[in-house]
C-alpha cells in the first residue's frame, strides 16, 4: 500500500471523470443540448460521487449516515450558500416525487412516443439513477457543480483526509475545473425517453436493457427467497451496484398499470406476516401482466403511502418484506377460508397460500372480507389464459360470476374436509387447492408454442429437446391409441388410460417437487385417481366432487388438449420442414468429435496438416475453423484455402503451379485494363476540352452540353430503368455516341440494336446492362490492343510507379481535380501520353463506345469508393489503396456484365488486409465474389435471403415476428440489407470480421450453406427484447442497428448462430 | 425542472431523404450540417444512415429533422420506395464538378415524385444542392438557367452548397424546413399532421398505454 498506488488510484478516479466529461462535451456539440437523463450524465455523476467519497473523514460529523454525499452536502449547505440552494432543490424535487408517487391513480407514464406536443405534462418521475444521483445531478442542472466542488476543494481540510484527492493540491482544483464545461451546458427536459429519433441512442438502449435486463431476468429463476427481485439498495454508488438498480422509486412505479405490463387486479389493506415472530403488515396486494408472464405483488402500506421520509425510502427495511412472485413458479394455491356463512359464502375473509415449484411455501395472504379473494382468483383464473389454468376451474354461476367450485355442490355427496377443521367446522370452513397448470408447457407434455420458447431462450437448447422428446412419445401415444375420434372413448378403461396418459407429466413435475408439493398434486387430481390415499403429512384438503362428473371434465380437458396439441405440432413441423429443411445440412457436425473443436485451427494443427496434408481430412479442419476460427497468424496461410485458391490436400508443387499461373492471368487482366483507361482518360479530357472551347466561345452551358458530358462519363442510372424516360437508357445505348463528336470508332451492328429495344424492368436480375452489348468482339480487340501495345505499356509501367504519387501534383491544378487518387494517377498518365504517345488512333479505333462508356463509368465508381475505403483503418494508405483499386479494376474488368456496385471494395479490404499480397487477394476475391455477387443487385439473393430470414423468424421466434408486422410491416428485412450483401462487414470491428468470415466460408461443408441467416437471426435475438420491449418500428429498427455497428459481442453471436443452426437441424432431424 | 416551462412548445417531427448520385456528397452535408465535421473520407453509404438534427425553430417551435442518407447507387427500386415513405421533403444532391450527376437530378426527383407524396398528392418539398461548390470550375451552371431548371422539375428552390468549407448548408435546411412547416399549417389534412394533431389532443390518453421502459 504504498503512496504510489494511491496516486495511481486519484489518477484513476479523475481519468474516469475526465472521460465522461468529454462524453457529455461531445454529446453536446453532435446534439447542441443534453438530455436530462442522458446515460452520460448518469455516468458523470457517479464518477463525480466516486472522487467525494474518496476518503471523505469518517467523523465529519454525519459521515456516518449510509448517503455519504447526501450528508456532505447538506453539512456545506449550512456553511455556503450556494451548496445550500442546492440542498433546497434538492429537497424540492424529492417533495414533488413523493406527491407523484402517492398519485397511484394516475399512471406516471412516459407519453406516447413520437408525440408531436408535450404540453401540459406533469412533471416527469425521476429515474431511479436520477434519484440516486440526485445532489451533483441538480447542482450540475443549477451550473454550480464547479462552484461547489471548488468549494469543497477550497475547505477540503474539513472534511477529507490528507490524501484523499479533493485534499490534493493538483488534483482537486482540476477537478472543479474540469466541471467548468459542463456547468456550461444546457441540459433539457423537453425530450423525454420517448424520443427514438434522437434518444435513447442504441448504445443507451443496450445499457438500459442490460440494468432492467438484470432485474427482469431474475424473475423466472427459481429462488428459495420469498422476497423476489427486491433488494436493498445502499446510496453510495459502486458501479457493480447499477446491475441492481431496480429501485425503490421504480418499484413503486412498477405497481401502475403502464404500456407493457397490465393491472389484473388491485387490492389495498391485504395482511401479510412476513415473518413468524413479527406484527402483521397491511399492503397492496396486486397482479400484473406482462406478455405471458403473470406476477403477484404485495407491497407494505408503509411504501406505498409514502409515509417514510423520502431519503429513508429507498433503505427501508420494509423492502424486505414485499413480495414479488412471478406466478410461473407457483403450482398450487392453498386457500383458507373461515366463517364462511351459509346465506352468502363468498363474503368472508380468506387466506392465500402460494406454493411453488420448489415446495416453498410464500407467506400467506390474507384478504379482508368481502369477497376479494373470491375476486382476485377469478382474475388470476382470467390471467392465466389462454396457457395456464386453475385446476380445478372456478364455476361460473348465472347472475353470480365465479364462484369456488363445490360452494355449487353443497347439498351433493363433497364435503369439505380439513385437516385442522375435520369433525366440527365442516359448515364454516371452506379450503381448496388450486393447481395452476399449463396446458401447453412444461406441466403437460403438449408444446403447443414450442417455438416461443425456443425463440426467446435460444441457449437453452437442452430444454427445448427435452420438451420435445416428451412431445414425440406423447403424439405416438395418442396415435396408437386411435384417439382421432375424442367422442368414441367412452369406456371407462379406456378414459382411465387417458387419464394415465395425462398423468404421466404429473409424476415427471413430481419428480422436481418435494415431499410436500408432491402432497399438493395428489390432493388436487385425488378425485380421479383411482388409489386415493393421503400421503403422509398432507396438509391438504380433498374436495370431492362426484367422481363422474370430474372424471368427464378431465377426460375432455386431456383429450382435446392432446388433440390441439397434436394438430398444432403436425404444424408446425411441417412449416418447418417446408421452410427450413433447405437451409441447413442435415448431418450435424458435433463440436466435441472427434475432438474439442472450440480451440479452433491453431498453428500446430496447421503445422501437422501442412507435414501430412495427404492424410489430413478437411472436414476435420474446417470443423475446428467453423467451432473455433483460425489462430490469427496463420490466417494469411489458411484462408486461400478456405476461400477456393487452393484445395486441401495440394501438393506444393501444384500450388507453385496455381500461383504462377494467377499471376500470368492478373498481369494480362492488368495490362488489359490499363490501356482502356488511357483512352478513357484521353476521350474525357477531349470532352471537356471541347466543353470549354464551346463555352469560351460565348454559349452558355445548356442542355446539350450537359448531355454530352452525361454521354462520356459516369452516371448510374440504373435506378431509373423503370422510369419511363425518354432519356433512360441513353447511356447505355451506343446510340448516344453518335452525338460525341470526337470519336471515329468501331461501332458493331450488334451494339447498335439496344437502341431501339424496350428498356427492361430493372428488377430483372440480369437487368445490369442491355444484353445484347458485343463484349466478345471488344475483348477480342482489347487483346489483340493489349498485344500490340504491349512494348509500350511495358515502358509505361515502371515510369508509373515512381510517378504516380508526386507526378500528378503539378497538373493538379491544371486540371482542377483534387480529390481522386486515382483520377491523380490517370491525369499523370494521360498527360504522359499526350506528350508523347503514338499509339493512340490505333486504340481509339478498337473499344466501342459503350465499352469506354462503361469503364468509364465503373472506374469512377471504383476511384470514388477506393478513395474513402476503410481510411481509419491503419493499414489503408495510398499505396495500399492503390493495390485495392487495381484489383479492383481487374475485377471489374472481368465482370463489365455487372461492373462496380458500392459493397465491393469493402468485400475486398478484408482480404487485402490479411493476404498482402496483390495477386492473392485478387484470386482470393474472385473466389469470395462468387457467392456474394449473388447478392449485389443483379443478383437476386438479397430477396431469397429476406424471405429465408422471414420463415425463420416466424417459425424460431413467432413473437418477434408478430411485433415486426404489427409495427408496419417490416418484414421485408431491409435492415438487413447491409448484413448480408458485405457479410457483415459493416457491422463490425476488422478482428471480428475475419473471425465472423471464416465461419461462414466454412459453414456450407459444417452445418449450413446459409449461415449468415443465422448470423443475421443472432443479432436479432441479441437484442430481441429491447426491440420488444422498445416496440421498435422500421425506421427504429435500421436506426438501432446502425448505431449498433461495430460494438456486437462477435463470439457470443457466433455462438448462438450455431445453437440456431444445430436447433432448425433437430427440428428438422426429429421429424 | 425544466417541466413547467416547455408546456407551450410544439414539438414536430420531419423525415427528410437526401438523394442523388454516388459519391455527391450527401454523407458530408449531413454530417456538416448535424455534426458541424467534414471529412474526406467518409466511408461509402451502403442502404441507408441516419442523422438527427434538432433546431430550436423559435421559442414555441423545436424541429427534429430525422434525415435519410439514402446510398447513391441504390438500385433496387422497391428499396427506396420503402425508404421514402413518409417523408415530408427532400435534398437532391449533384456534384458541380460532375456534370453526370446534374443530369441525374432529374431521374432522381422523378423517381422522389412517383413514389411519395404528401396527403393531399402534392409532391413533397424538395430543394436542389449544387455541392462541391468550392471546387467549382467555370463550366458551372448560370443562375437563371438553374431557376428554371428548378422551376421545370419542380425544385422549391436550388442552393450551391459545399460541405467542406461549410458553404449555404444550413440556409439550405431553413429554407426546406420553412416550406415543410408552411406545408404543416397550411393544409390540415389528416394523413401529413393527423398524428400530431390527434396526439395533442389525446395526449392524456396515450400516457396511461405507452412508455418505453
Amino acid at each position: 500500500m504504498g503512496s504510489t498506488t494511491d496516486e495511481e488510484f486519484k489518477e484513476k478516479l479523475l481519468w474516469n471523470v475526465k472521460r465522461e466529461v468529454k462524453q457529455i462535451m461531445e454529446e453536446a456539440v453532435t446534439k447542441k443540448f443534453v438530455h436530462e437523463d442522458s446515460s452520460h450524465i448518469i455516468s458523470l455523476c457517479s464518477t463525480i460521487e466516486a472522487c467525494l467519497g474518496h476518503m471523505l473523514k469518517r467523523r465529519a460529523a454525519g459521515f456516518l449516515r449510509s448517503d455519504k454525499i447526501a450528508a456532505l452536502f447538506t453539512k456545506m449547505g449550512k456553511v455556503n450558500s450556494t451548496v445550500a440552494e442546492v440542498c433546497r432543490k434538492v429537497q424540492e424535487q424529492l417533495q414533488q416525487q413523493a406527491e407523484a408517487t402517492r398519485r397511484t391513480q394516475t399512471p406516471p407514464q412516459e407519453p406516447l412516443r413520437r408525440q408531436g406536443s408535450s404540453a401540459g405534462r406533469a412533471p416527469q418521475p425521476l429515474s431511479a439513477q436520477a434519484i440516486k444521483h440526485i445532489w451533483v445531478r441538480t447542482a450540475l442542472f443549477e451550473k454550480v457543480l464547479d462552484k461547489v466542488i471548488q468549494y469543497v476543494v477550497d475547505n477540503a481540510s474539513k472534511y477529507y483526509e490528507k490524501e484523499a484527492l479533493m485534499h490534493d493540491s493538483v488534483c482537486g482544483p482540476i477537478l472543479a475545473a474540469l466541471l467548468v464545461g459542463p456547468c456550461a451546458l444546457e441540459y433539457t427536459k423537453l425530450k423525454t425517453s420517448d424520443h427514438f429519433w434522437t434518444d435513447p441512442s442504441a448504445n443507451e438502449l443496450v445499457q438500459r436493457h442490460r440494468i432492467h435486463g438484470a432485474h427482469r431476468g431474475q424473475d423466472p429463476s427459481p429462488s428459495r427467497r420469498p422476497a423476489l427481485g427486491i433488494r436493498k439498495r445502499q446510496s453510495s454508488g459502486s458501479m457493480a451496484e447499477d446491475r441492481f438498480a431496480a429501485s425503490a422509486r421504480e418499484y413503486v412505479e412498477s405497481l401502475h398499470q403502464n404500456s407493457r405490463t397490465h393491472l389484473l387486479y388491485g387490492k389495498n389493506n391485504v395482511l401479510v406476516q412476513p415473518k413468524k415472530d413479527m406484527e402483521v403488515l397491511r399492503g397492496y396486494l396486486s397482479l400484473h401482466q406482462a406478455g405471458e408472464n403473470l406476477t403477484l405483488k404485495w407491497t407494505p402500506n408503509q411504501l406505498i403511502n409514502g409515509t417514510l421520509g423520502d431519503c429513508h425510502l429507498e433503505n427501508s427495511i420494509y423492502w424486505d418484506y414485499a413480495l414479488t412472485v412471478p406466478i410461473r413458479q407457483i403450482v398450487c394455491l392453498h386457500c383458507h377460508q373461515r366463517g364462511v356463512s351459509v346465506l352468502s359464502p363468498a363474503d368472508s375473509g380468506g387466506t392465500l397460500v402460494l406454493v411453488s415449484q420448489d415446495g416453498i411455501q410464500r407467506p400467506p395472504l390474507h384478504f379482508p372480507q368481502g369477497g376479494h379473494l373470491l375476486a382476485f382468483l377469478s382474475c388470476l383464473e382470467t390471467g392465466l389464459l389462454p396457457r395456464g389454468q386453475l385446476e380445478p376451474p372456478l364455476w361460473s354461476q348465472r347472475g353470480k360470476g365465479k364462484v369456488f367450485p363445490k360452494l355449487r355442490k353443497r347439498n351433493s355427496t363433497a364435503r369439505m374436509v380439513g385437516e385442522q377443521e375435520v369433525g366440527g367446522e365442516e359448515e364454516v370452513a371452506a379450503d381448496y387447492v388450486f393447481r395452476i397448470v399449463y396446458p401447453g408447457h412444461r406441466h403437460e407434455s403438449i408444446t403447443i408454442n414450442y417455438h416461443h420458447t425456443t425463440g426467446s431462450r435460444a441457449p437453452s437448447l437442452d430444454d427445448d429437446e427435452e420438451e420435445e422428446d416428451r412431445l414425440h412419445a406423447m403424439i405416438s401415444m395418442i396415435c396408437s391409441r386411435n384417439l382421432t375420434d375424442p367422442s368414441a372413448m367412452k369406456d371407462h378403461g379406456e378414459m382411465l388410460e387417458a387419464q394415465a396418459f395425462g398423468g404421466s407429466p404429473l409424476s415427471w413435475q413430481q419428480g422436481e417437487c418435494t415431499s410436500h408439493m408432491s402432497s399438493c398434486l395428489s390432493c388436487s387430481t385425488g378425485g380421479s385417481s383411482a388409489s386415493f390415499e393421503l400421503p403422509p403429512g398432507c396438509t391438504c384438503i380433498h374436495d370431492r366432487i362426484p367422481l363422474k362428473m370430474l372424471c368427464q371434465n378431465m377426460k375432455r380437458q386431456i383429450v382435446s388438449r392432446a388433440f390441439y396439441g397434436w394438430l398444432a405440432y403436425c404444424r408446425h413441423l411441417s412449416t418447418v420442414r417446408t421452410h427450413l429443411s433447405a437451409l441447413v445440412n442435415h448431418n450435424i457436425v458435433p463440436p466435441d468429435k472427434p475432438c474439442e473443436a472450440s480451440g479452433g485451427l491453431t498453428r500446430d494443427v496447421w503445422s501437422k496438416y501442412q507435414k501430412d496434408c495427404k492424410n489430413y481430412k478437411e472436414l476435420e479442419l474446417l470443423r475446428l475453423v467453423y467451432y473455433g476460427g483460425v489462430e490469427h497468424e496463420i490466417r494469411k496461410e489458411v484462408w486461400p484455402f478456405l476461400l477456393g485458391h487452393y484445395k486441401f490436400g495440394m501438393s506444393k508443387k501444384d500450388m507453385t503451379q496455381i500461383d504462377e499461373k494467377i499471376t500470368a492471368r492478373y498481369e494480362q487482366v492488368m495490362r488489359e485494363w490499363k490501356a482502356c483507361e488511357v483512352i478513357v482518360k484521353q476521350r474525357e479530357k477531349e470532352t471537356q476540352s471541347a466543353i470549354l472551347a464551346k463555352l469560351s466561345s460565348g454559349s452558355s452551358i445548356d442542355s446539350h452540353v450537359l448531355r454530352l458530358i452525361h454521354r462520356d462519363s459516369t452516371l448510374s442510372n440504373e435506378v431509373f430503368m423503370s422510369v419511363d424516360d425518354p432519356d433512360g437508357g441513353g447511356q447505355d445505348t451506343p446510340g448516344g455516341g453518335s452525338d460525341t463528336p470526337t470519336l471515329t470508332t468501331v461501332v458493331t451492328p450488334a451494339a447498335l440494336a439496344p437502341d431501339e429495344r424496350p428498356l427492361v424492368e430493372f428488377d430483372s436480375p440480369d437487368s445490369g446492362l442491355p444484353s445484347s452489348r458485343n463484349y466478345s468482339v471488344a475483348s477480342g480487340h482489347s487483346q489483340i490492343l493489349s498485344s500490340i501495345e504491349d512494348s509500350q505499356s511495358m515502358e509505361e509501367e515502371p515510369g508509373e510507379e515512381p510517378g504516380e504519387e508526386q507526378g500528378p501534383r503539378g497538373i493538379m491544378g491544371e486540371h482542377g481535380r483534387q480529390d481522386s487518387l486515382g483520377e491523380e494517377r490517370l491525369c499523370g498518365q494521360l498527360d504522359r501520353l499526350a506528350t508523347g504517345s503514338e499509339g493512340v488512333p490505333t486504340s481509339f479505333s478498337s473499344y466501342t463506345i459503350e465499352l469506354l462508356d462503361t469503364v468509364a463509368l465503373n472506374l469512377h465508381r471504383i476511384d470514388k469508393d477506393v478513395q474513402r475505403c476503410d481510411r481509419n483503418y491503419y493499414y489503408f494508405t495510398p499505396a495500399n489503396l492503390e493495390k485495392l483499386r487495381n484489383i479492383m479494376c481487374s475485377y471489374v474488368w472481368e465482370h463489365l456484365q455487372v461492373g462496380y456496385v458500392q459493397g465491393m471494395c469493402d468485400l475486398l479490404a478484408p482480404l487485402m488486409v490479411i493476404l498482402q499480397d496483390e495477386c492473392l487477394a485478387y484470386s482470393c476475391f474472385t473466389q469470395l465474389m462468387k457467392r456474394m455477387s449473388h447478392n449485389f443487385p443483379s443478383g437476386g439473393a438479397m430477396d431469397t435471403h429476406f424471405a429465408n430470414m422471414r420463415s425463420l423468424i416466424q417459425i424460431l421466434d413467432s413473437e418477434l415476428f408478430e411485433l415486426m408486422q404489427q409495427n408496419g410491416d417490416y418484414t421485408h428485412f431491409y435492415f438487413c440489407y447491409r448484413w448480408f450483401l458485405l457479410d457483415f462487414k459493416r457491422e463490425l470491428l476488422y478482428e471480428d470480421v475475419f473471425a465472423v468470415w471464416e465461419v461462414i466460408w466454412v459453414a456450407p461443408q459444417i452445418s449450413s450453406e446459409h449461415f449468415v441467416l443465422f448470423i443475421a437471426l443472432a443479432l436479432v435475438e441479441v437484442y430481441r427484447e429491447i426491440i420488444r420491449d422498445n416496440n421498435m418500428d422500421f425506421t427504429d429498427i435500421i436506426k438501432f442497428f446502425n448505431e449498433m455497428a461495430e460494438r456486437h459481442d462477435v463470439q457470443r453471436i457466433l455462438q448462438i448462430a450455431r445453437e440456431l443452426v444445430h436447433k432448425v437441424q433437430t427440428l428438422i432431424e426429429n421429424k | 425542472m425544466a417541466g413547467g416551462t416547455i408546456s407551450e412548445c410544439k414539438e414536430y417531427l420531419f423525415k427528410v431523404l437526401v438523394i442523388g448520385e454516388l459519391g455527391v456528397g450527401k454523407t458530408s452535408i449531413i454530417k456538416r450540417y448535424v455534426h458541424q465535421l467534414f471529412s474526406q473520407h467518409y466511408r461509402a453509404t451502403i442502404g441507408v444512415d441516419f442523422a438527427l438534427k434538432v433546431i430550436n425553430w423559435d421559442s414555441k417551435t423545436l424541429v427534429r429533422l430525422q434525415l435519410w442518407d439514402i446510398a447513391g447507387q441504390e438500385r433496387f427500386g422497391n428499396m427506396t420506395r420503402v425508404y421514402y415513405k413518409e417523408a415530408v421533403g427532400a435534398f437532391v444532391v449533384f456534384d458541380v464538378t460532375r456534370g453526370s450527376t446534374f443530369e441525374a437530378v432529374s431521374k432522381w426527383k422523378h423517381d422522389l415524385d412517383s413514389k411519395v407524396k404528401l396527403a393531399n398528392g402534392n409532391p413533397i418539398p424538395s430543394v436542389l444542392l449544387a455541392n462541391k461548390c468550392d471546387q467549382k470550375k467555370e463550366i458551372t451552371n448560370n443562375s437563371s438557367l438553374m431557376d428554371n431548371f428548378c422551376k421545370e422539375t419542380g425544385f422549391l428552390g436550388w442552393f450551391e452548397t459545399s460541405a467542406k468549407e461549410n458553404i449555404n448548408v444550413d440556409e439550405a435546411a431553413r429554407f426546406l424546413v420553412e416550406n415543410i412547416l408552411l406545408n404543416d399549417k397550411g393544409l390540415p389534412y389528416e394523413e401529413s399532421n393527423g398524428d400530431r394533431v390527434k396526439l395533442d389532443r389525446e395526449t392524456v390518453a396515450a400516457e396511461s398505454k405507452s412508455g418505453c421502459c
